[in-house]
């Protein structure tokens, strides 16, 4: 049951990124499937953070229309980053998180990258570039979005398990 | 702030998760994608992976096969060195008037205007493993795409064609024998020209096809490639008739042997197709 809210909430970031990219343009270089990554990362639980970033990445390659498991590779690896970061150093402060997500959000991009040339397919030089603006914005967002989560519930920060 | 300590336990279990969900994703996507040739990564890599391994058992199970006849088992070695003598001096002998006989095509031709086609450059190739499947009739050689092998490149021996590679890995081939039931060669009739298509049966002997049931075909005839499926370099040799007789429809049912002793073969050529003929030797052929 547990999972498949982990599934549920993947999907919902997915779709949720979808219907606001399409009505702002700047959430097209914002990703929220990467922020709930790193929120269960941080604030949950690792191991659940791991299946949240390979759905949520799942789930993105359906809807961009890529082959599966270019972004559940990436995410998955963003995830496992982020606990073990998490896990081991103290990540309280917002410029660390901000640097965090976007440090996430960077190994994201650079595995689907990598992917794209291990398999043979052309990557053209604007996905760099969009990439590195999504990598800052997710960032910057993410870290706003941690600290308004830490003010509505009072919660501080903890080391995940 | 409440800190945890988690258990030595606990931080492998992570990475574990991590590793397998990563492997899952990246089967995944191997699985969906392929390569500019058209074939799926995946087969490429599981025989990248294997092929040292093959190459290895087959290079050893070689090594200790050579050293038992070279130097253990001499039962009839004088003998067969006597007779073996005898035919290398007889196929110099032949290897000697065909050389004539090439030598005179090659006047006739150039006095005929013949204009080049392409060219094929040999590799030689060994034969390091078969499909465990005896029915699939599918060999594996010790060359590959690193080697400039390419699908569909031909592979023969001095008998005459065993197939065509069908995936190509950096150091390792897969090649589909004529004799697989999804192979087909352009061939002809070598006596009456008539033109048919030669299909794998899995089992040991070819079917040619459509070949009309009024053409003339006897037991003995030898079968040859056409050259019209643009794979195999036309007048290889093929085959030979072992049964020919009116089929049910309007084309004769033919039974061909092949010429090639295909489950015993351990030496082959890999024919790669180069450029045309430079303009210049074009010249000379034509004046």
């Amino acid at each position: 049951m547990k999972y498949l809210l982990l599934a549920l909430f993947s999907f919902l970031a997915v779709i949720a990124q979808m219907i606001a990219g399409n009505g702002f343009f700047l959430f097209n270089f914002l990703d929220l499937s990467l922020i709930l990554v790193a929120f269960w990362a941080v604030y949950r639980n690792r191991t659940q953070a791991l299946f949240v970033g390979s759905i949520a990445g799942l789930l993105q390659d359906a809807v961009l229309g890529w082959p599966l498991g270019y972004n559940g590779f990436g995410k998955t690896l963003a995830a496992f980053l982020v606990g073990l970061a998490a896990r081991h150093f103290n990540v309280e402060g917002a410029w660390i998180r901000a640097a965090l997500i976007a440090a996430a959000s960077c190994v994201n991009v650079l595995s689907v990258f990598l992917l794209f040339l291990l398999l043979q397919r052309n990557v053209g030089a604007i996905f760099l570039g969009a990439s590195l603006m999504q990598c800052l914005i997710t960032g910057g967002v993410g870290s706003l979005a941690f600290a308004a989560y830490d003010g509505y519930s009072g919660t501080r920060f903890r080391k995940a398990g | 702030m409440s800190i945890e300590l988690a258990p030595r336990r606990r931080e492998s279990h992570a990475l574990y998760i991590t590793l397998l969900l990563l492997l899952l994703n990246l089967t995944l996507l191997s699985v969906q994608v392929e390569d500019p040739s058209g074939v799926m990564l995946l087969k490429k890599w599981v025989l990248a992976a294997g092929a040292p391994f093959i190459d290895l058992s087959a290079g050893a199970s070689h090594a200790v096969k050579e050293f038992w006849l070279d130097y253990v088992w001499l039962h009839g070695a004088r003998a067969e060195n006597a007779r073996l003598k005898q035919a290398v001096e007889r196929l110099a002998l032949r290897v000697r008037s065909l050389e004539q006989l090439e030598e005179e095509n090659r006047r006739l031709r150039s006095l005929l205007a013949f204009r080049a086609g392409t060219h094929f450059e040999a590799l030689g190739a060994r034969v390091i493993g078969r499909a465990p499947d005896f029915l699939s009739r599918i060999a594996y050689l010790d060359r590959g795409s690193a080697d400039g092998v390419r699908a569909d490149c031909p592979v023969v021996t001095a008998e005459g064609i065993v197939g065509r590679v069908i995936l190509a890995a950096p150091h390792t081939s897969q090649v589909q024998l004529i004799t697989n039931a999804d192979a087909s060669v352009g061939v002809v009739i070598e006596r009456t020209g008539s033109p048919g298509v030669l299909r794998g049966t899995g089992g040991p002997l070819l079917e040619v096809g459509y070949i009309s049931s009024t053409e003339e075909v006897a037991v003995g005839d030898l079968v040859v490639t056409s050259g019209l499926d643009r794979i195999y370099p036309k007048g290889l040799a093929v085959g030979k008739v072992v049964a020919s007789g009116k089929g049910k429809s309007v084309f004769r049912e033919i039974r061909v042997e092949p010429s090639v002793d295909l489950l015993r073969m351990e030496q082959t050529l890999i024919l790669m197709r180069t450029e045309p003929a430079p303009a210049a030797e074009r010249r000379e052929l034509q004046d």
